[in-house]
């Protein structure tokens, strides 16, 4: 039986697992991706409160802005990121490092 | 149905107004010429949308609040009065766009959309009342504000900017949304005025989880409006932003997120629920931070714009302590602040913006003589340091002492204290431009160029306020007295 615990530990692994990606890993790209796995968290929480405990379709039509929102969020931050790399030819966070006094 | 639909969006004009602009902008800058020198059309467009909706607003101010589109949007006077502060702010940082060359001639038309872009984000977000259309604004604001950021393309610390500033971005979003998902779940409702009287009673396991998920709320609006500890990205992102950018996002993404703090706290945490103190606490420990970190670190900075952006979130502080109080009186000191606020940021911003043309950074000895070279634009920057440091009889003394004020009728005097030991800490640094302006003297007798006698009026007229504010603020407080927020 899947009960609504079992999807709030997985949101949770998810939420943290992200958190972890964004503070160890110094690859701009993978950092994005740390991003959407905690926008995609938030959204299962969403969908499961809605599922076990509300009952009220207002959950939902949240989880589905996050996933569009999410969508145009990542597509503006890969855009700049493309353009750091045509730069700097490299994608590594240290080196956004010029404008520290 | 539909009805009720209409009649909503006819209490939704301005915002209807600021939107079609921006389509208004898009297709005018798709008509020029390709190549055009300048564009003369795309800057008329932008200011007369603007223009009117600022009219529509100003007409709106005084009519009783009331919630649209089934309760999702408050429109009240509260709200309307800062988003006149937004458009005022997007007006001004259009104009110094148009006027610097810190953004290429071809991107000046974006500039323009973008920044009638975030306008309506903000717009949205001064007068959301449920959580899903605060996420929507609050993206939309900031989506447009990366873009923005690393408008300079060739400039690499233009782009670094950007990065950092989409990373941080994207990163409190998540944590916001996470907290807002489990206060969905507990309350049951996205609604604002639904969940102020499940709150008040809220107790025991609840409350445990409610208290942390408020926190990680607030991780998102503490971005916004550059609050410590979610203040780092603000310095890098305000030195490496192109001038008019930079003066752009110390206005209206900062006001709206702290409209929406405000309409928070006014509409939630106005009882004396377990969880409305732990926030009241956590926001009063971050006004007193925000304040102190902000002016300290102002103190030891090269570049004038990097000093502004600290002493920005310096001000952020005070201006969350005429929240924390959750009265009416900190809320009409808010909105006097934001308004003497704006007038004093566009002044010091024109005034970089003309030494920055000039020889290419805004480091602190750029300024030394300028009272002999250009009497005019120095001693408005002089009266603009002196209102910022809150010196009587200037603008920005009243609008300390209303929070001051409005903090020591409620007792606080702890953080009145701090606040009082931060405004002189930040007279050291705001004197400290005034000294090298006044008393150095210059490395050449060059004259900076673009002052023409037109931007010498504009920099005087915008100085005008600041000191009238100051000594008839009378009148201001009272159209600010009218403006309360609505209370379901």
């Amino acid at each position: 039986m899947i009960t609504l615990s079992s999807y709030l530990m997985i949101s949770l692994a998810l939420f943290l697992s992200g958190l972890v990606v964004m503070i160890a890993r110094k690859n701009i790209i993978a950092i994005l991706l740390g991003i959407e796995l905690i926008l995609n968290s938030a959204a299962l929480n969403f969908a499961a409160y809605t599922r076990f405990v509300n009952q009220n379709i207002e959950g939902h039509i949240v989880s589905l802005f996050i996933i569009v929102i999410a969508a145009a969020e990542a597509a503006v931050g890969l855009g700049i990121v493309i353009r750091f790399f045509q730069m700097r030819e490299s994608i590594h966070i240290d080196d956004a490092a010029q404008l520290q006094s | 149905m539909a009805m009720k639909y209409l009649v909503s969006l006819g209490h939704y004009v301005p915002e209807l107004l600021a939107c079609l602009t921006m389509f208004g902008l898009i297709l005018v800058e798709a008509a020029q010429e390709k190549g055009a020198k300048s564009k003369p059309l795309v800057g008329a467009t932008a200011f007369l949308g603007l223009i009117a909706t600022f009219v529509i607003l100003c007409l709106n101010l005084s009519k009783p609040g009331v919630s649209i589109f089934t309760n999702s949007i408050v429109i009240d006077s509260f709200g309307t009065f800062i988003k006149i502060i937004m458009v005022l702010g997007t007006l001004g940082a259009i104009y110094i766009a148009n006027q610097s060359n810190d953004i290429y001639q071809g991107l000046k038309s974006e500039f323009s959309i973008m920044a009638v872009g975030v306008l309506v984000g903000g717009m949205l977000l001064t007068s959301a009342n449920n959580m899903l259309l605060l996420y929507i604004g609050l993206e939309t604001l900031s989506i447009l504000s990366y873009v923005m950021a690393s408008l300079k393309k060739n400039d690499e610390r233009s782009g670094e900017a950007g990065l950092k500033y989409s990373l941080y971005g994207g990163i409190s979003a998540g944590i916001m949304l996470f907290g807002m998902s489990h206060i969905f779940g507990v309350l049951g409702t996205i609604n604002f005025s639904e969940m102020a009287p499940l709150l008040a009673e809220i107790s025991g396991d609840k409350a445990l989880i409610l208290i942390p998920s408020f926190l990680l709320f607030f991780v998102g609006l503490g971005y916004k409006i550059a609050c410590v500890p979610f203040h780092m990205w603000s310095p890098d992102v305000y030195e490496g932003s192109p001038l008019p950018v930079t003066t752009f996002f110390s206005i209206v993404p900062k006001l709206a997120g702290m409209a929406v703090i405000a309409r928070l706290t006014m509409v939630l945490f106005n009882n004396s629920g377990i969880v409305s103190v732990s926030w009241l606490g956590a926001l009063s420990v971050i006004a007193a931070l925000t304040m102190t970190i902000g002016n300290i670190s102002a103190i030891g900075q090269r570049s004038v714009k990097r000093m502004l952006a600290y002493s920005s979130i310096g001000h952020a502080g005070v201006m969350l302590l005429g929240i924390v109080v959750v009265s009416e009186i900190g809320l009409r000191s808010l909105l006097f602040y934001g308004f003497t606020y704006l007038f004093m940021t566009l002044v010091a911003f024109y005034i970089v913006s003309f030494v920055n043309d000039k020889y290419g950074n805004d480091h602190f000895e750029r300024f030394s003589g300028l009272i002999n070279k250009h009497p005019i634009m120095a001693i408005s920057m002089i009266i603009v340091m002196f209102s910022l440091a809150g010196i009587p009889p200037l603008s920005g003394f009243v609008a300390k002492f209303n929070i001051f004020s409005a903090v020591i009728a409620k007792k606080y005097y702890v953080l009145a204290l701090v606040a009082g030991i931060n405004s002189v800490i930040s007279l050291y640094y705001y004197m400290k431009i005034v000294r090298l302006m006044v008393f150095k003297t210059s490395e050449s007798d060059e004259l900076i160029g673009g002052l023409t006698l037109r931007n010498q009026i504009i920099i005087g007229a915008l100085t005008v306020p600041v000191v009238t504010l100051g000594i008839f603020w009378e009148k201001v407080i009272g159209v600010v007295t009218s403006a309360t927020l609505m209370i379901q």
